[in-house]
């Protein structure tokens, strides 16, 4: 139906979509781990703002699944090279996530302070540290990473954990947490009340700040300092996937090539600012609803500009640049390809659609009575 | 070159990791259904306490729910972190499932178990049977999909080597899809979960009935696992011995290990009933046989033979040796794509590579190969035979144990007299955790025995693991091993302390201890 | 077929199961119940 090189296109675009599902949905309910111990100052305040995600938590969750897995099907070498490469950074997050699905099931079933105060603690870790990493991974990803490939396409990574805290990946890192930090404000106030509502809302609008502040500053550092990385042979999309069939050189300035290329790309970043501002003013005038609409579309636009600055590379390669991964030379076969497009575009809707309802089901505020009442059947 | 260390910690790792996967997995394949049953005789009847069933069975489901996903994230990503060059050289047939299994499955089970958790005030009772539904529904489909994958390598159909891209790639979808081995598993496994949900209900149930609590509750619950459990345990039989069959047709190394066939005997192969393999002299002391049984099973046939070990090492060696040829001629290829001769040479032997790639576990260089390294090789295709032939036996026995505990259950839950019975529900408590044995022998049987491969026939286990070093894996292991028994305490802990608070843990008053003067 | 058979195979399970447990109701768990409303426990 599609030529390879399309499919290859689209999907470069699915997986951002994937990814952008995943900043938005589980996005808001690590963004409520995250604040949970400051803006729940007791047990019931602390079980509403579990509350507002108890029935939503595992759903989301698997936005994050199946990202992984859509990277495995539609490029497995990015799937291959980016988590065996990043061994560490992967389990801190795996060991990071263990804390949710057990903090929100077990905590509230034993009455006992210390055991629900570490369970809060878990999720806060569970809210928290994620985010952190795949921002110090996407950072890495702009800096290249020591890996390269031998002839039978097996990579070795030569890199270390500690190489990856470098001051670039960390204020990526910083800036990912609080961009999910203020998704997960905007949505707690859609569903709260009273003071943890005061809470959050200067939660919202300090981390709004923060987020518009550290985009500004990476795109500076990335304009002026950052070594991008440009692909010098002719690329043929339609080829059999290699990665060792290509040229690429290092230069400054590479990563800011695609906006003068193409013109629309740089209304990618324009609108993530519009978007924070509009959200952090949005939750000022008591509007929750629209401005968890702004922050959504913040994270999509962050993510976004981050795809659109690294087109058409996946995984930029620091030490053997020509093994670097691009969406042209990572990508399935094109029956695989075409096939999994096929299953996305018969799932995804459905699963935008019961979602949907189940939001709609649960909708309205949560509030200390509410958990009082029904003790036994909530988190 | 990657060390056999590397390789057996990652192992190791990914055994540990999956069998602790499957300590929580069966239970939800299982219990979803169960809940669906009681839900649907709330419907039915309208009768409250089919609902407190629903939410206290519901309880004990949750709880170990929250396990069944936390070891699960890890799974996930484990392909990518620890089998890189695995995930690399079938991700293109193996990732397709994956991902289906996430759009197709998880979104399912996840979305609608919180609505069956939380909804009960919010919906309506039709609803809410089928928000349940779903889930149910989900979750088996799950298995189905990770089946799907597990068979595939297993029987790796519907795929196809490419030299360019130095991996196999997907050739028809609904081959993998409805490959034998993949609905022999799929059947197999998801009836395994509904033996051990079965077996859970009825063990606690019994357990209430011995200590006279909560006996209305406690009753149906039993009626019903032994309903349930009685169709499953007999399902999980048939489609064993189906699983057997599509193992004799696809696997013959895996078969003869499991029989400790040591020699191809003449058709119909007699069944060994116990001896003890021994790995030396190849052959079996203090055998038990009974004749013909084997043939049967295997084959379905009076005339075709099983091959024996001996016999199959042999047709291995050659195998080896050609493909030998195929490995050198894929390395000029990698070279030089243009190179017509090594073209001509590697389409020739092709179907033998992977038997080529076995020797690269002891010589970088394969066609320096020498005779020992050759004969190495040749050995390593049949796994060890005591764990496979003791590992199988244990799990038919207790299959067969279950099938006897739940026909005895069935039969006196239908003349009415299963709670004078203590012996019976005496039984039911010990054998709680029987299926939970069978089924992680199950899955070593399954997964050791397809050693050395770790695509059969395609992709040596050797070849697969991700370029680390071992203290990288020995440190992750240590973190797993640390986190998840931790956290299986813990599971445990509340597992317990709930079952012995019963339905009274939903507060309605109406149960043990809450209103002594209703109990 | 074995997916086939599975679809087959769960329905009817769940139903006899259900069944299994309605029964209690014509049995046993009438007695209790009638006991229990007794008050003689
Ligand atoms: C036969 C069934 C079966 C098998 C062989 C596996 N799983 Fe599993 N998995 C399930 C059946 C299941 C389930 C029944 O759907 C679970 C178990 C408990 C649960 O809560 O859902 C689940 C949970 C679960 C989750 C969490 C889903 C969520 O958040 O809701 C993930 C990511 C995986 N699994 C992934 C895997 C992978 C990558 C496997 C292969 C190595 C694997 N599972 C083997
Ligand atoms: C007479 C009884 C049984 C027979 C003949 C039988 C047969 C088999 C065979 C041949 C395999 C290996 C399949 C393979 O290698 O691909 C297997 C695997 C397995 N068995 Fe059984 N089995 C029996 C009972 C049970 C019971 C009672 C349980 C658990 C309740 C169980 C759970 C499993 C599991 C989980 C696996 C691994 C998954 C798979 O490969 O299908 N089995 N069984
Ligand atoms: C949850 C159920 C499962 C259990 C309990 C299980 C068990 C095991 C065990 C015991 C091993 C180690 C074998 C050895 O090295 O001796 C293993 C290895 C492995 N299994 Fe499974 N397995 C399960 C499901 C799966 C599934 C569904 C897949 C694929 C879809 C899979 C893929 C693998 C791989 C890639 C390895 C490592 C490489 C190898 O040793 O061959 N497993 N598993």
């Amino acid at each position: 139906m599609f030529d390879y090189e399309t499919l290859k296109l689209i999907w470069w675009l699915l997986v951002g979509a994937l990814l952008i599902g995943f900043a938005i949905m589980d996005g808001h309910d690590m963004g409520v781990g995250a604040l949970l111990p400051f803006v729940g100052k007791n047990d019931d305040e602390r079980r509403v703002v579990i509350n507002t995600v108890a029935p939503h938590w595992d759903g989301n969750q698997v936005w994050f699944i199946t990202a992984g897995g859509a990277i495995f099907a539609a490029w497995p070498l990015v799937y291959a090279t980016a988590f065996s490469g990043f061994y560490w950074a992967m389990m801190a997050v795996l060991w990071a996530l263990f804390f949710r699905p057990v903090g929100f099931d077990y905590r509230s079933k034993v009455q006992n302070a210390t055991w629900r105060n570490t369970w809060d603690w878990g999720l806060f870790i569970g809210g928290a540290i994620p985010p952190i990493i795949f921002g110090v991974a996407f950072g890495n990803l702009f800096l290249g990473v020591p890996f390269q490939f031998d002839d039978t396409l097996r990579s070795t990574y030569t890199g270390t954990f500690w190489a990856l805290l470098n001051p670039f990946a960390l204020l990526a890192g910083v800036l990912s947490l609080s961009m999910i930090v203020f998704q997960g404000a905007n949505y707690l106030m859609i569903r709260t009340e009273g003071d943890i509502y005061k809470r959050v809302r200067t939660a919202s609008f300090w981390s709004g700040a923060l987020t518009f502040a550290l985009f500004a500053l990476a795109g500076f550092w990335l304009m002026k300092d950052i070594g991008g990385y440009a692909i010098t042979s002719y690329i043929d999309g339609n080829a059999l996937p290699d990665p060792l069939d290509k040229t690429v050189v290092k230069e400054v300035g590479a990563w800011m090539k695609n906006y003068s290329l193409y013109a629309w790309a740089k209304w990618v970043p324009i609108t993530t600012f519009i978007a924070i501002v509009l959200g952090m003013l949005l939750s000022r005038l008591h509007k929750p609803g629209m401005a968890f609409i702004a922050s959504s579309i913040t994270c999509a636009g962050i993510i976004g500009t981050a795809g659109v600055s690294l087109f058409p590379f996946v995984m930029p390669s620091s030490s053997d640049p020509r093994s670097s991964l691009t969406i042209w030379d990572s990508a399935s076969s094109q029956m695989t390809l075409g096939l999994m497009l096929g299953a996305t575009v018969i799932f995804l809707p459905l699963i935008i659609v019961y979602t949907s309802w189940a939001y709609k089901v649960m909708s309205g505020k949560i509030t200390t009575d509410f958990i009082k009442a029904n003790d036994k059947s909530v988190y | 070159m990657i060390s056999t260390e590397l390789v057996d910690i990652s192992r190791l790792q990914f055994a540990v990791t999956a069998l602790y996967h499957f300590l929580f997995v069966p239970l939800t394949l299982g219990m979803t259904f169960m809940l669906v049953t009681m839900e649907l005789t709330y419907l039915i009847t309208s009768k409250q306490i089919y609902k407190d069933m629903v939410k206290f069975w519901g309880k004990l489901f949750g709880i170990n729910f929250a396990l069944g996903v936390t070891t699960g994230i890890t799974m996930e990503f484990q392909f990518g972190t620890n089998w890189a060059y695995y995930s690399h050289y079938v991700g293109d047939i193996f990732g397709a499932p994956l991902a289906i299994e996430g759009l197709m499955a998880f979104f399912l089970e996840s979305t609608f178990i919180g609505l069956f958790f939380f909804g009960w005030d919010k919906l309506s009772k039709g609803k809410h049977f089928m928000v349940t539904v779903f889930m149910a529904i989900g979750s088996n489909l799950s298995a189905l999909w990770i089946l799907i994958a597990n068979g595939w390598m297993q029987n790796p159909v519907g795929s196809e080597f490419s030299f360019t891209t130095m991996r196999m790639e997907m050739s028809d979808f609904w081959a993998i899809v409805f490959n034998p081995v993949a609905q022999a598993k799929f059947v197999h496994t998801v009836s395994a979960g509904y033996v051990t949900a079965s077996l859970f209900v009825l063990g606690i149930s019994s357990y209430y009935i011995l200590k006279g609590r909560d006996l209305e509750f406690a009753k149906r619950s039993f009626r019903m696992a032994a309903g349930f459990g009685f169709a499953s345990a007999l399902s999980v039989i048939v489609l064993g011995d189906e699983s057997g069959y599509t193992v004799g047709e696809a696997q013959q190394t895996k078969l003869a290990a499991m029989e400790a066939m040591w020699h191809t005997e003449a058709a119909p192969a007699g069944f060994t009933l116990f001896a003890i393999p021994n790995e030396e002299t190849q052959s079996n002391d203090y055998e038990i046989s009974i004749p013909y049984v084997m043939g049967l099973i295997g084959t379905r046939s009076l005339t075709k033979t099983i091959p024996g070990i001996i016999e199959i090492k042999a047709k291995n060696r050659e195998r080896i040796i050609n493909g030998e040829i195929a490995v050198k001629a894929l390395e000029a290829l990698r070279k030089n794509k243009n190179d017509a001769a090594a073209l001509v040479l590697f389409n020739g032997h092709k179907e033998d590579l992977g038997f080529g790639l076995l020797l690269k576990k002891y010589t970088e260089d394969v066609s320096a190969a020498t005779p020992a390294m050759i004969q190495l090789a040749v050995d390593s295709t049949v796994p060890k035979v005591a764990p496979m032939f003791f590992g199988f036996r244990i799990m038919v026995v207790l299959g067969f144990g279950m099938l006897a505990l739940f026909s005895l259950a069935l039969l006196y839950s239908i003349k009415g007299t299963f709670f004078h019975k203590r012996w019976l529900l005496r039984w039911a408590v010990l054998f709680i955790p029987a299926p939970w044995i069978a089924m992680e022998l199950g899955w070593v049987v399954a997964e050791y025995g397809r050693q050395p491969w770790s695509i059969y026939g395609v992709l040596p286990t050797h070849l697969s693991a991700s370029s680390l070093t071992p203290a990288n894996v020995y440190g992750s292991l240590a973190g797993f091993v640390t986190f998840y028994t931790v956290l299986l305490i813990i599971e445990m802990y509340l597992m317990l302390k709930y079952t012995r608070m019963g339905p009274s843990s939903l507060g309605t008053g109406r149960y043990h201890n809450e209103n002594p003067a209703a109990a | 077929m074995w997916y086939f058979a599975w679809i087959l195979g769960v329905t009817l399970a769940v139903l006899m199961a259900s069944l299994a447990a309605t029964l209690c109701d014509a049995k046993e768990c009438a007695l209790d119940a009638a006991r229990r409303a007794d008050g003689s426990h």
